[in-house]
Parts: C-alpha cells; sequence; structure tokens
C-alpha cells in the first residue's frame, strides 16, 4: 500500500518545551513522521489507512484461498486440494473475508471519515482506536498463523457444535479461530464504543444529528449493532472455549446439550453482522450518488431511518438461517414473516438512490460506477433475501449454491463495490493524488464482468441441486459447465483486483507531474471536502459551524426557492487553507496500545500451546494496562487552559488525558 | 469529459454484453433440467411441488421488480447523462424529496411482501399438515452415511423386532406419504431429497419431522446439506420409490434374519472373516445382532451399516459407489459414472437371487482393500471404515459372502 | 428542505466565532465521553451476560450428577449477595464524597466497597469448593459447566471491579485524582453498580426461581 508519510504534521507535542519532564519508561513518543510513527499513532487518519492497509493484506490471502476453492471446484473430482484441506481453505475463506476483509474496511472507512464528517479533531479515544487497530490485526495475523501451526479451522466460518467439538475436530485450528474471533471481537467492540461516543459527543457546532452526512449515520447504526452482536459471538465463543479446552458441557449432546444453542447464539450476532457489513457501504454510496449526479440525496430522512430500521430489524431475524434446523412451524412462520418485512426499508433506500439520479447531471466517474454497480448489483442479492425469507422455498435454497450466491451478491456486489467506489472517492483526500480514471474504469468493468461471471451461475448451480461446502461433486449431476464459468470469472475478478493495486501504483507515480490536487476535487458536499488534500493532522482550521445537510456544497452554492442553483463562492474561497496547526491540541502518540495488543494473542497462544506463555501474555496485558494508565499527558495542563480557540472543541475529552478506567475497560472485555 | 482510451470503452461493452449474455443463458438455462437429479426444479412428490407453486411466482416477481430496477438505473444514466456540450454551471433541479411519494414506495412493496407472505403461510400450514396413513422412518445421520429405521408395526418404537433397521438406501411405496424422522448420532447433518420436499437438519437429541411422497416410482437422489466434517461432500442418499406390491415384497424380506450357513465354502470362509474382523462394528440380524445390543461398537457414532440385506440395495459406503453395473467406464473402483441410472439390484431387491454377473466387483474388493483411499474418513479416530489390510484370499471370500446377504 | 437563497460568504468568520462560543459546552450530549463510553461498553455487557444467563436457564436441568435445588445453600448466598448490594451502597457514599471534594473519606468509603466485595467473592470461593466436594464438578453435568461460567464470569467482574477499587485508592493515595477527575471514581461507580445489578438478576434467575 501506499501509505503517505509526506504530509504536513501538527506541532510537534510533548518534549520539554512546556517545562513538563516525563520520567523513564513512561515517556511518550513524539516521532510523527517516518515509518515509526506509524506503530505509536493515535491519529485517526492512520489507523483509518492501516485499517484498509491491513484488510486489503488479508484480501490477498482470502481471495487466495477463494481461487484454491475455485480451482479445486473447476472440474469433478478435483485433486488438487485433499477433503481436509479444502474444509480448512473454505472455512478459513469465509473467516477472513467477513472478520478481516470486510469488516475492517468498513472500519477504515468509518475511522477516517467520521471525524471529518462531523468537524472534530479525533475520535473520542485515539489510544483506544489505535488500541482496537492493534488488537485486529494481531487477531487477524494469529488466527492466520494456524496454517503454519498444525492447519488451519475446519468447521465453517458458522462452526456448529458439536462437529467444533475436540473430538469432530482434534487439530488445533478451532481454537485459533475461537481465540483469534474473540481479539478480533475486543478490537470490534472497543471501536464501537469509540465511534459511537464520537458520533454522540464530538460533533462541530451547528452539526445536529439530521445533518449528519449518510456514511456517519450508516456507520454509527452498524457501530450499534456491532456494540450488541459481538458480545454475544463472545459468550458463544467463550463455551466454546470451555468446551474444547476444559471439557465443559456446553454442546455435549451426551450430556444432554442442545446443539442448536450455538446456532441461535451464532446467528442473534450473525444477522446484525450481515447489516453491520453491508450498511457502510450504503452510506458511502449514499454520499457519492448526490456528488456526481449533483442534486441532493432523495429524501434524506427516509434512507436515515430505513437505515435505522434495517439496524433494528436486524436483530429479529436471525432464526431464518435455521428454517430447517428444526425450530418448530410456529417458529419458522414467524421468522419467515418479519425476515420477508426487512426487505421493505432496504427497498426504500434503492429506490431512494435511484430517484436521486433521475433528473440529476450524471458524472460517470469511477466512484459513481461502483455506486450503479451497487444499486444494481445489490438488487440481485436483495430479491434473493427475499426469495429465502420464504421459508419453503429455503428449504430447497438452503445450504446450496444459491445461498453462496446470495450472500456474494450483498456482500461483493453490496459491500464491496460500495466500497471500491468509496476507495475512488477518497483517495485524494487521503493520499493527496487521484487514482488514475482509465485504471478505474477498466478495474470497475472487469470486476462487474468477474463478479457476475463467478456469482451468478451459483444461483441456478444451487438451484439445481449443488450443495455447499463440498470439497468434489461427482460427473452426471449437470455441474460441470456452470463451475468452470465460475473458476473463470473468479480469476477475472481476482486480475481485476490486482488492477486496482496497480492503479495505486501507477497513479502514485503519475501524479508527481501533475499538479496537486485540490481540497475538493469532485466537487463535493459535506464538509470534509472543506479541508486540503491529504488531510493536515489537526483536520480543521478552524472547526467549521455547520447549519444544514450537505452545508460545504451550501457555502459554495446558494438555492432558490424553484430548487435552482447559483454559484454563489468558488471553492477556494470557502475551502480551508492549510496552516501550522499551531495552537492546536492534538493527541500524542503512545507505545501502549501495541504493547497491549501484542499481549493478547501471546495470551492466546499460551491457551492453546502452554498456559505459561499464557501467563505471559498476560503480564504483557497488565504490564500495558499499567502503563497506559500511568503515561503522562504529553501536555497536562494546557488541554485546560484557553490557548487557542480549537482547545475544548478537539481534545476529545478526558481520554487524550491517561485514564485508568479506559484501560480497565479493556481488561474486562478479556476478562 | 475526458475521452477514454479505446480499450477501455472496448473492455466496457464486451463485460456488459457478456453479463446480459450470461444472465439469458442462466434463466434459459434453469429451465433445463433433465439429466440433473438433484435439481429442485422438477418436483415429483407433493411436498416439493407446493414448494414449486410459491417458487414460480415469487421468482416471478423478484425478476420483475430486478428488470425494473435495472432498467430504470441505465434508463436514467443514459437520459441523464452530462452532455459534452453542457454549461458547467448549469444544474439540475434540487429536489430533495417528495414526501408522498416515498411513503408511496414504502407501502408498496410491503403490500407485495404481504401477498407473498399470504402464500408462504399457507404452504407452511400444508407442509406441516400430518398425512393419515404414513409410513414412519426415523432418519439417523452419522459421519458419512443413513440409517434408516422403519416401524412397520406402527407401534412408535423403531427397535422392535417387527421393524428394519437399513442402511444407504431408503425404499418407499410410490404414492404413499411417508413420515420421515430425522435424527442424528453425532454432528448436524441435512436430510435433503430435492425432487420430493426440501431438506430437515439431522441433529443429535433432537427429531425433526419431513414428509416425503413420491408420485411415481423411480430413483430420488439427495445429498447431505449440512457441512458433517471431513467427508461431507460424500454423503448422498438414495431414495427408491417402488409399486406397493414391490413395497411389501421388500419389506417382507427385510424382516428376514441371516438364516443358515452359505453352502459355497469361499462363502462360508468369507463368512468366518466378516465374524473375526467386520462384526465388531456391522451388524447382520441372525449372527451379532443381539450381541451389539448388548456392546456399544467402537465408534464415535455407536454404529455401522446394518449388512444384513446388503445386496438389495443399489449404492453402498453413503451411497456414493454403484453396488451393481454400471460403473465407470474405464471399469476402475470409480464413483457412480451414470448418477441417474443407479446400480439395479433386480430381482435381489424383493428377496429374489442375486444377479452376481452385474454385481461392481471391482469397487467392492476396492473398498475391501482400502475403504479410506477411496472416501476420506478418520478411521483411526473411529469415524469411518479403516483399511484392515485384507489378503486378496480374504477379500475373495469376503465378497463371495457378502453375495449372499440379499 | 428547500431553504431560500442565502448569502455565504461571511461563514469561515463565523465558524471561528462560533468555536470560540462553543468552548462552555464540552460534548454534544453534555455526558463526558468516558462516561458515555462507560454506559455503551455496560449496555453490551448486557448482551453478553444475557448470552450467559439463557445458556443457564436451557440447561439448568442436569441429566446426571446433583441437581440445582439439592446443592443451593440460599440463606447462605442470600448473605453474601446482601454483603454485594450494600456495597453499592457505599460505592454511593464515595462517590458523594469525592464530589465535595472529601479525599480521605472516599478513600474510606471506595475501601469498604472493595472489602465488602471481596468479602462476596471469598464467599463464592467457599461455596463452589463446597459444590465440588458435593460432587458437582465443573465437567459433571450440562447444569454445572452452566453454573460454573455464569457464576464464575459475574465473579471475574467483581474481582476486576475490586482491582480498580484499589487502584482509585492508590491513584488517589498519590494525589492523582484531582477535583476535576472526580468523574473517575463516579465511572468506576457505574462499573460497579452494574456488576451488583448482573447480580441481583443471576441471584433470582440461578437461585430463587424455582425449577
Amino acid at each position: 500500500m501506499a501509505l503517505t508519510e509526506d504530509r504536513p504534521l501538527a506541532l510537534p507535542s510533548g518534549g520539554s518545551d512546556d517545562g513538563y519532564t516525563p520520567t523513564g519508561v513512561f515517556t511518550r513518543p513524539t516521532a510523527e513522521t517516518g515509518a515509526r510513527s506509524w506503530f505509536t499513532t493515535v491519529d485517526h487518519k492512520k489507523i483509518g489507512i492501516m485499517y484498509g492497509a491491513a484488510a486489503i493484506f488479508f484480501l490477498i490471502i482470502g481471495g487466495s484461498e477463494a481461487l484454491l476453492i475455485r480451482m479445486q471446484l473447476w472440474a469433478p473430482r478435483g485433486t488438487l486440494l485433499s477433503a481436509n484441506l479444502y474444509n480448512q481453505v473454505y472455512t478459513m475463506h469465509g473467516t477472513t473475508m467477513v472478520f478481516l476483509v470486510v469488516m475492517p474496511i468498513g472500519a477504515a472507512f468509518a475511522n477516517y471519515l467520521i471525524p471529518l464528517q462531523i468537524g472534530a479533531r479525533d475520535v473520542a479515544f485515539p489510544r483506544i482506536n489505535a488500541f482496537s487497530f492493534w488488537a485486529f490485526l494481531f487477531g487477524g495475523v494469529f488466527i492466520n498463523s494456524s496454517w503454519l501451526l498444525g492447519g488451519g479451522a475446519d468447521g465453517g466460518w458458522f462452526m456448529y457444535a458439536p462437529n467444533s467439538g475436540v473430538i469432530f475436530s482434534p487439530t488445533h485450528g478451532i481454537d485459533f479461530w475461537n481465540l483469534g474471533l474473540i481479539i478480533t471481537g475486543i478490537a470490534s467492540l472497543t471501536g464501537a464504543v469509540n465511534l459511537i461516543v464520537t458520533v454522540l459527543n464530538m460533533r462541530a457546532p451547528g452539526m445536529t444529528l439530521m445533518r449528519m452526512p449518510i456514511f456517519t449515520w450508516m456507520a454509527l447504526v452498524s457501530q450499534f449493532l456491532l456494540l450488541f452482536a459481538i458480545p454475544v459471538l463472545t459468550s458463544a465463543q467463550v463455551l466454546l472455549m470451555l468446551d474444547r479446552g476444559f471439557h465443559a458441557n456446553f454442546f455435549n449432546v451426551s450430556k444432554g446439550a442442545n446443539p442448536l444453542l450455538w446456532e441461535h447464539l451464532f446467528w442473534i450476532f450473525g444477522h446484525p453482522e450481515v447489516y453491520l457489513m453491508i450498511l457502510p457501504a450504503f452510506g458511502l454510496v449514499s454520499d457519492i450518488l448526490p456528488t456526481f449526479a449533483r442534486k441532493p440525496i432523495f429524501g434524506y430522512p427516509f434512507i436515515v431511518f430505513s437505515g435505522i430500521a434495517i439496524g433494528f430489524m436486524g436483530w429479529g431475524v436471525w432464526a431464518h438461517h435455521m428454517f430447517v434446523s428444526g425450530i418448530g412451524p410456529i417458529s419458522v412462520t414467524t421468522f419467515s414473516l418479519t425476515t420477508m418485512f426487512i426487505a421493505v426499508p432496504t427497498g426504500v433506500k434503492i429506490l431512494n438512490w435511484t430517484a436521486t439520479m433521475w433528473g440529476g447531471k450524471l458524472k460517470f466517474s469511477s466512484p459513481m460506477l461502483f455506486s450503479i454497480g451497487l444499486v444494481t448489483m445489490f438488487t440481485i442479492g436483495g430479491l434473493s433475501g427475499v426469495m429465502h425469507s420464504v421459508a419453503p422455498m429455503d428449504s430447497q435454497q438452503t445450504d446450496t449454491y444459491f445461498i453462496v450466491a446470495h450472500f456474494h451478491y450483498v456482500l461483493f456486489g453490496g459491500a464491496f463495490f460500495g466500497f471500491m467506489g468509496g476507495f475512488y472517492f477518497y483517495w485524494p483526500k487521503a493520499f493527496g493524488y487521484m487514482l488514475n480514471e482509465s485504471l478505474g474504469k477498466a478495474n470497475f468493468w472487469l470486476m462487474l464482468l468477474g463478479f457476475n461471471l463467478t456469482f451468478a451461475p451459483m444461483h441456478v448451480l444451487g438451484l439445481q441441486g449443488m450443495s455447499r461446502r463440498i470439497y468434489t461433486y461427482d460427473p452426471g449431476y449437470g455441474f460441470e459447465f456452470w463451475n468452470k464459468v465460475a473458476t473463470i470469472g473468479a480469476f477475472t475478478l481476482a486480475s481485476s483486483v490486482a488492477l486496482f493495486v496497480v492503479n495505486i501504483f501507477y497513479s502514485k507515480v503519475k501524479a508527481k507531474n501533475l499538479p496537486p490536487v485540490g481540497p475538493d476535487p469532485w466537487d463535493g458536499r459535506t464538509i470534509e471536502w472543506m479541508v486540503p488534500s491529504p488531510t493536515p493532522a489537526y483536520n480543521f482550521d478552524p472547526i467549521p459551524t455547520v447549519t444544514r445537510v450537505d452545508d460545504f456544497w451550501y457555502r459554495k452554492y446558494g438555492e432558490t426557492k424553484d430548487g435552482k442553483l447559483v454559484r454563489i463562492a468558488s471553492t477556494a474561497e470557502v475551502a480551508q487553507q492549510r496552516t501550522d496547526g499551531k495552537g492546536i491540541h492534538l493527541p500524542s502518540p503512545s507505545y501502549w496500545p501495541l504493547v497491549l495488543a501484542f499481549g493478547l494473542p501471546i495470551a492466546a497462544y499460551g491457551l492453546i500451546f502452554s498456559l505459561w506463555l499464557a501467563l505471559v501474555g498476560a503480564i504483557i496485558v497488565v504490564g500495558a494496562i499499567y502503563g497506559w494508565v500511568m503515561e503522562p499527558p504529553d501536555d497536562p495542563d494546557k488541554a485546560h487552559d484557553d490557548h487557542g480557540p480549537d482547545a475544548h472543541a478537539s481534545d476529545g475529552g478526558d481520554a487524550v488525558v491517561a485514564d485508568p478506567v479506559d484501560a480497565v475497560k479493556e481488561v474486562e472485555t478479556v476478562g | 469529459m475526458q475521452r477514454l482510451p479505446k480499450i477501455v470503452r472496448v473492455l466496457a461493452v464486451i463485460s456488459f454484453t457478456l453479463v446480459v449474455v450470461l444472465f439469458a443463458a442462466l434463466i434459459v438455462n434453469s429451465f433445463q433440467n433433465a439429466g440433473k437429479p438433484l435439481t429442485t426444479l422438477t418436483p415429483q412428490g407433493p411436498s416439493s411441488e407446493s414448494i414449486q407453486k410459491l417458487l414460480v411466482p415469487v421468482t416471478s416477481i423478484a425478476a420483475v421488480v430486478f428488470v425494473g430496477v435495472l432498467g430504470a438505473a441505465l434508463l436514467i444514466s443514459w437520459k441523464f447523462r452530462e452532455r459534452k456540450d453542457s454549461d458547467p454551471d448549469e444544474f439540475p433541479e434540487q429536489v430533495h424529496g417528495k414526501t408522498a411519494l416515498e411513503i408511496g414506495w414504502t407501502i408498496l412493496p410491503a403490500l407485495i411482501l404481504a401477498g407473498i407472505a399470504v402464500g408462504t403461510v399457507m404452504t407452511l400450514i400444508n407442509l406441516n399438515r400430518e398425512e393419515p396413513n404414513s409410513i414412519n422412518v426415523q432418519v439417523a445421520g452419522q459421519q458419512w452415511w443413513w440409517q434408516y429405521k422403519y416401524d412397520v408395526n406402527n407401534d412408535g418404537n423403531f427397535d422392535g423386532p417387527e421393524d428394519i433397521t437399513t442402511a444407504t438406501e431408503m425404499v418407499i411405496p410410490a404414492g404413499r406419504p411417508i413420515q420421515v424422522t430425522t435424527t442424528s448420532n453425532d454432528v448436524i447433518h441435512s436430510f435433503w431429497i430435492p425432487g420430493l420436499n426440501g431438506k430437515r437438519d439431522a441433529v443429535p437429541g433432537l427429531r425433526n419431522p419431513l414428509k416425503l411422497q413420491a408420485d411415481e416410482p423411480g430413483i430420488f437422489r439427495g445429498q447431505c446439506t449440512e457441512f458433517c466434517g471431513l467427508s461431507h461432500a460424500n454423503m448422498r442418499m438414495l431414495v427408491r420409490a417402488v409399486s406397493t406390491s414391490d413395497y411389501d415384497a421388500w419389506v417382507k424380506n427385510q424382516l428376514k434374519d441371516h438364516a443358515a450357513d452359505p453352502t459355497d465354502p469361499t462363502a462360508l470362509a468369507g463368512k468366518k472373516v466378516w465374524q473375526a474382523l467386520c462384526a465388531q462394528c456391522h451388524v447382520i440380524d441372525g449372527i451379532n445382532d443381539v450381541k451389539m445390543k448388548e456392546t456399544k461398537p467402537p465408534l464415535v457414532s455407536g454404529v455401522a451399516p446394518d449388512l444384513t440385506h446388503l445386496m438389495t440395495r443399489g449404492t453402498f459406503a453413503g451411497s456414493i459407489f454403484n453396488l451393481y453395473e454400471p460403473v465407470g467406464s474405464d471399469g476402475s473402483p470409480l464413483p457412480m459414472g451414470d448418477v441417474a441410472a443407479a446400480g439395479d439390484p433386480g430381482a435381489a431387491l424383493t428377496g429374489g437371487k442375486v444377479n452376481t454377473a452385474t454385481v461392481n466387483r471391482v469397487t467392492l474388493e476396492a473398498w475391501l482393500r482400502n475403504a479410506p483411499a477411496l472416501k476420506p474418513m478418520y478411521p483411526q479416530g473411529g469415524r469411518g471404515m479403516p483399511n484392515l489390510n485384507l489378503t486378496e484370499e480374504q477379500i475373495d471370500q469376503l465378497v463371495a459372502f457378502l453375495e449372499t446377504l440379499n | 428542505m428547500a431553504e431560500s437563497l442565502t448569502s455565504r460568504p461571511t461563514l469561515a468568520a463565523a465558524d471561528a466565532q462560533q468555536a470560540h462560543a462553543h468552548i462552555d459546552a464540552d460534548t454534544n450530549t453534555g455526558i463526558s465521553n468516558t462516561k458515555l463510553g462507560m454506559w455503551l461498553f455496560l449496555a453490551s455487557e448486557c448482551l453478553l451476560f444475557g448470552g450467559l444467563i439463557t445458556t443457564y436457564l436451557l440447561y439448568k436441568h442436569p441429566l446426571e450428577g446433583p441437581t440445582p435445588h439439592e446443592i443451593f445453600d440460599i440463606p447462605f448466598t442470600s448473605t453474601s449477595s446482601f454483603v454485594l448490594l450494600m456495597s453499592s451502597l457505599t460505592m454511593v457514599l464515595a462517590v458523594s464524597a469525592i464530589e465535595r471534594g472529601e479525599h480521605q473519606r472516599m478513600r474510606v468509603w471506595i475501601g469498604a466497597t472493595a472489602a465488602l466485595g471481596a468479602t462476596f467473592i471469598a464467599g463464592q470461593i467457599y461455596e463452589f469448593t463446597v459444590f465440588v466436594r458435593e460432587g458437582l464438578g465443573f465437567t459433571t453435568s450440562r447444569f454445572s459447566s452452566a453454573f460454573y461460567t455464569l457464576t464464575g464470569f459475574h465473579g471475574i467482574h467483581v474481582t476486576i471491579g475490586i482491582i480498580m477499587l484499589v487502584s482509585l485508592v492508590l491513584l488517589s493515595l498519590r494525589g492523582k485524582i484531582p477535583e476535576h477527575r472526580a468523574e473517575t471514581v463516579e465511572i468506576v461507580g457505574l462499573y460497579w453498580h452494574f456488576v451488583d445489578v448482573v447480580w441481583v438478576v443471576i441471584f433470582a434467575v440461578v437461585y430463587l426461581i424455582p425449577s
């Protein structure tokens, strides 16, 4: 990943110029540029970029696993992978894509954009933010390290009991999966608390909730979903850990356990999980479409409330994953109906997006193409979702390739297309150069083709009886042709992702000969386009006062009563200039988030291999918390003096100062 | 607007065209279900037919909605695209929303869904209704084959002396409802005969109901659809629907125990081998059924397929191999070459003589030689058939003995 | 939504003014970030305990081994529950003390809270050893696994709370809790009250509701 490190940064903080002399080990790091700064940064923008880079790293791993799956299924009785290896590969593919790719890309955008969209200096708890990232990264590396330590998990990403028990899966793969996801769960939970507090507490003056950009709204809803969904998964995983490691009886059928307990807990988490993956992409598209249609989003309140409605209804539909598990006809009917009606708010969104484009002056830049791609491709996934909500039909379709097609249309055609649009849209804001448009469009068309070639045939394969999660199929079932098409599609899709990576580097090189990109390359609408590109460390100087939705747009344009738009100011007049950031207090970097997060996988390795190692991990965690709590604020008193107009609006509350509660809170989630 | 390089424009056209062609081909192909034994789209029993009656209108509505959205997106993209000669300072009308319209398109999908909901509930009621005069069969999944128990005397107990225990294949009379109860002896499996009904998970500790009924005699295939470990892909089912008279004859034959020793000396030697090596896990009524009821076999699931009437089945090893020809074209120990023409046990099905000339000896012998090589299993963990390191002579004797099990 | 054409060139100046005016209100909600964060975290904890309580309810009838009915010593556990509830009272007194700036008194009440919490934990450890002696091991039955996991998880929460309380006392002794950081005590108090309330639910569900 091209990570720009040449951005001018705020004042050097910490140090001795303010008369404070830190002692020994608790000195706060001061480097704000250079490779080391990335390890200690608490800047939401750098953390967002690292989330994105890590997610693309894991995307390459998960994508390679997908290609292995497709090569194995190229022809009947494939011999590339053994049954055992195939089961590990498909399990790790699902786990990686859900927890280590789609969720962190959502977190990348949320981290980078939320403070910019609401007019804040940083998130509420910058150090916890850094901790969330490192815990996610170490958790992901921990899970994938299982490949080198006896093989990956082999129970499917849904890890149904009792197949996930020690008797049926005696290797450590599932232990890696389980403990690793507990670690990434801690990361998600702390991240959710952080971002929710940021949105609720740190909005710029005038930025009421109903003036927030839609991405921030959708990210807020999805963080609430995380806040409540993750602990349910964690509780299930604690049960699984106790079963596997300490011979508890939660999933031991011979002692009267009910295997459906795991299914219920998993899907109470799992279905909100689906919505929390897709909502950030919906938000991105809701911001991109108006920009390139040059008219406001159609029905802002409807878009917002339908997002909230999806968030609420997402809690009442989990058992539609279990229509054939034997939950009884009453439950089946109930969940069938609730699931059907969750299509209403989703449909509202699609229609509103279409209406936003209607009557506009559409400019088909790459972000716009990906957004239209989302609107159409997600519609297919949404409609096949309605088909599954019809429980009798689901009894034929569930656990066949039809489902595989469905959720890839949702998560790839929906979430990932939205993310691609977001990458192209926000790249200049984050890195100061535009991605090449021609390559971007080629990227889009290749991805659209590859995506449909891969996943559209799976609808028919599923309806014609191909079961999911099978490492082989026999000739004579009629599965040969479409599997070949899907495999060709998968490689096309992979090449489109490769083209994106090429575009990143190509454009970076080309950008040297181009004039610097201004703050507002797309004629944007929301206030993040006011600030220079790449965004300065302090974000805004001064913090803007917001008066309406699309505030920045209406600083450039006025609107007459009959809806005519008149330019009232040039971008240069209303955009902010890069300043030296003097007088702006920013949180100082810290080692402790990294150290604390590093203790978690050490403890987890210990739980698998040796309790002594677990003790080492625990000591690192406890030591890091102590260090965190005792860490001096770089600027002990300044934050509370009036040394600049923005000090209070910006300092992220007390969290910038060392705070024991924050730290202990995280131990809590470990426990 | 800057002009795109030609290659990108060509790519866009190719990509768009291919996607359209792909969608058309998929729609056409979904109507071509001949030679696709697992298809859900050619229902052959009342339950699957009622599902199909729901599928057609719901899918049609979904298709209309999709075409509407796609058409609208394309039309709008074309109609409202920025023209090259347009004035950059001219902006479209700034519409922020129209509440009436939005309420309208909130209610409209809700109404369509309400219609679908009515159909759904009616179908669910229909699928869950108990049929009079049905045959009760308990289907138990285990890694990686299915066991079937018939409550022949209808006393609610599947293990009485009047009841049948068999494996791998389910025989049913056409036209008569079967009340299946699924369960499992180890992990969660899912029992699915797409031609006859949707699937039902086989969950250890639970008993889940499922109705099956075939309109006509025939072979109906299935595939386990809940991931159940290593050989999930190799866990298949076969339902053989026969005429009522054949079914009655089959039941009568199944109730018979293995009686006398085989007369053929090779087969007799095979029986000795079987008793020495196979009887620890497998059961043959009349040889070790009483003993097996007292001592649980050393398997995680606690059972191995009942072999009392092995040769009345057309398939073995979780229905992945034909017990009778046809076999793979090269004669090697392959899974079924032609899936549709499952090995037909012929007269053996109803207790007649086994036609030894058509027995698929190649695969059967290969299986006895080294079962885990043909189907991934965990025999070391008590899950699946081990390699017993039999001599070729023992294999010949065993096959001769197995051929007497009609 | 259509607003009339407004002239906006003075906005940048307005931004700067507004930022000054904004200094008094620290956050949009008026609740400090840390306190709001703690509330959200506790909301999330509800779901975690929800999962474990549901599991217990599903598994409270064992197929073998002692039943809840046979082994519970309701008077004993009621007493230790009472001790834990009293610690909420001392916690309230501690918060009220720091709000009045009485550091010494705050330390005493926090110490009392920690001591009461420790008494509860000691009671729980004693109870567990008695149960194990009576044949209810962690792996004995589905009930035993669910019981020890739920109550043990709560016990870990109390223990972490005690560590936080002791840390507060130490920090206070070193003068690290000045007036403007008094809220820290309140936030630890929130956590402590939450742990108490959860125990009330667990006590009712596990010990009081007849099987």
